[in-house]
């Protein structure tokens, strides 16, 4: 068995506390909530730290579980309606953003699965390799729902080169 | 008309997302998930397996002399009778503590009786226990030493520590007879865990052997049962654990197998971690079932 260090995960652990917090807020806009949020994600993670085979890959599978905490508190409360896969590959979803919000706002209204991906590449600067690790989907998906978002966000993508 | 590049135009959103206020609490409770997470590793580890006596028979210390640890141990000394008959097995030394970097949770089982068998089983636990804190000790110095001569600081050593864990289970219990399981686990950058079987028959003072309990046949009963669980194994999803029998796998138990008896009264083999499968499969366990 392939055992990571404690220590090595404690240390990322308390390295990465602002990101996850910050990332956590967008999702629930809670500061108690988030809060929550991290210190299971960090309980989580050392919980499991033997999934993790590669200490080098320790963020997207962190941030993999704080996304599904993240989640499942939504889900909890009720106040997300996931939409089916199919329709998020399309971005035939119906458009949930309020035209006049701040872009930080119509980021967040977007369905939580293109949320992350959008959060992801643009706030955390994570490649589409890493957030395809962190959500399970394959490059293409995670691309396809990026793009789907970035058009819902009425953001030009023309000639850009995305990964 | 000029393109403003995705982050550019991302730059705003981003600002807010870092400008988010961060709570001063954030720190304290990412420490007591940590805490928190650490306690559910150890517990999980010892869940289901390794359960002792239960509530009853909570922290009782007899007899603590081998072990020359520190003095701190409780000396919460009952006699709480648990198994009724000719005799009881029940936790002779608990011990507790974190020393020198190493996290000690040692709940050591002995049996009170006054045959030859019973001292036997006693001086073999103690023995296989004063080794294991012997060499738990010895590993972490090591490992220590080797840390720091190549070049790692105090703060990269931070918290480090090792676990050093005994735990016993109470298979199943007659007035005369008793099996029990004895777990030894070592635990710092990687870990290691045994499981030695004792199965006693008090009255007649000497342990049960597998032909006790399963007749003259017993090796071939317990080779086709070993061998259709490694056969059904290899064919579920977490298959491929078992070594081929040509390559250090199974091949045939022996008076040496470790066994115990359970509830139901079932034979049931216990084959160390790397004995006969690959470390991720653990501990093997295989009932013997006969029809």
């Amino acid at each position: 068995m392939n055992h990571i260090q404690d220590s090595s995960m404690v240390e990322f652990l308390i390295s990465y506390q602002q990101p996850a917090y910050r990332l956590a807020m967008s999702y629930l806009h809670d500061r108690e909530e988030a809060l929550d949020a991290v210190q299971s994600a960090v309980c989580r993670a050392l919980e499991r730290q033997n999934s993790l085979r590669d200490m080098g890959a320790v963020r997207p599978w962190f941030v993999r579980i704080l996304v599904n905490v993240c989640l499942d508190t939504l889900r909890r409360r009720g106040k997300v309606v996931f939409v089916p896969p199919e329709a998020l590959d399309t971005a035939s979803y119906e458009d949930p953003l309020p035209d006049d919000g701040t872009l930080y706002d119509r980021v967040n209204a977007l369905p939580p699965e293109v949320a992350t991906v959008v959060k992801l590449r643009f706030y955390e600067e994570m490649s589409l390799r890493d957030i395809s690790q962190v959500t399970g989907w394959n490059i293409n998906t995670v691309k396809s729902r990026l793009y789907g978002g970035l058009k819902k966000l009425r953001l030009s993508v023309e000639g850009e080169e995305l990964s | 008309m000029k393109h403003h590049s995705i982050e550019e135009q991302m730059k705003e959103a981003r600002q807010v997302y870092e400008d988010t206020p961060i709570p001063q609490e954030l720190e304290e409770r990412v420490r007591q998930g940590i805490a928190q997470g650490r306690a559910r590793r150890r517990q999980a580890a010892r869940r289901g397996v390794w359960r002792s006596l239960g509530a009853a028979a909570a922290c009782f210390v007899l007899v603590f002399g081998a072990l020359n640890l520190s003095p701190t141990v409780a000396q919460a000394a009952a006699d709480i009778p648990v198994l009724g008959g000719l005799f009881q097995v029940l936790t002779i030394r608990a011990y507790h503590t974190e020393k020198d970097g190493i996290d000690y949770d040692l709940d050591v089982p002995g049996v009170e009786g006054q045959g030859d068998a019973a001292q036997r089983v006693n001086q073999e636990i103690q023995e296989r226990v004063d080794a294991l804190t012997a060499k738990g000790r010895q590993d972490w110095e090591d490992y220590r030493e080797a840390f720091f001569a190549t070049g790692g600081t105090q703060e990269q050593w931070g918290d480090r520590k090792m676990d050093l864990i005994v735990d016993y289970e109470i298979k199943s219990q007659t007035d005369t007879t008793v099996s029990f399981t004895v777990d030894f686990f070592q635990g710092w950058v990687s870990a290691a865990q045994q499981r030695y079987c004792y199965n006693l028959d008090l009255a007649a003072d000497r342990d049960i052997t597998l032909a006790d309990c399963l007749g003259e046949n017993w090796v071939a009963v317990c080779n086709d049962a070993v061998n259709q669980y490694i056969k059904e194994q290899n064919q579920g999803e977490n298959g491929g654990y078992f070594f081929p029998a040509d390559q250090g796998g199974f091949t045939t138990v022996d008076t040496s197998t470790g066994f115990y008896i359970n509830e139901a009264g079932t034979v049931v083999l216990v084959f160390q971690e790397y004995s006969i499968a690959a470390g991720a499969a653990g501990i093997v366990e295989i009932p013997v079932n006969v029809d």
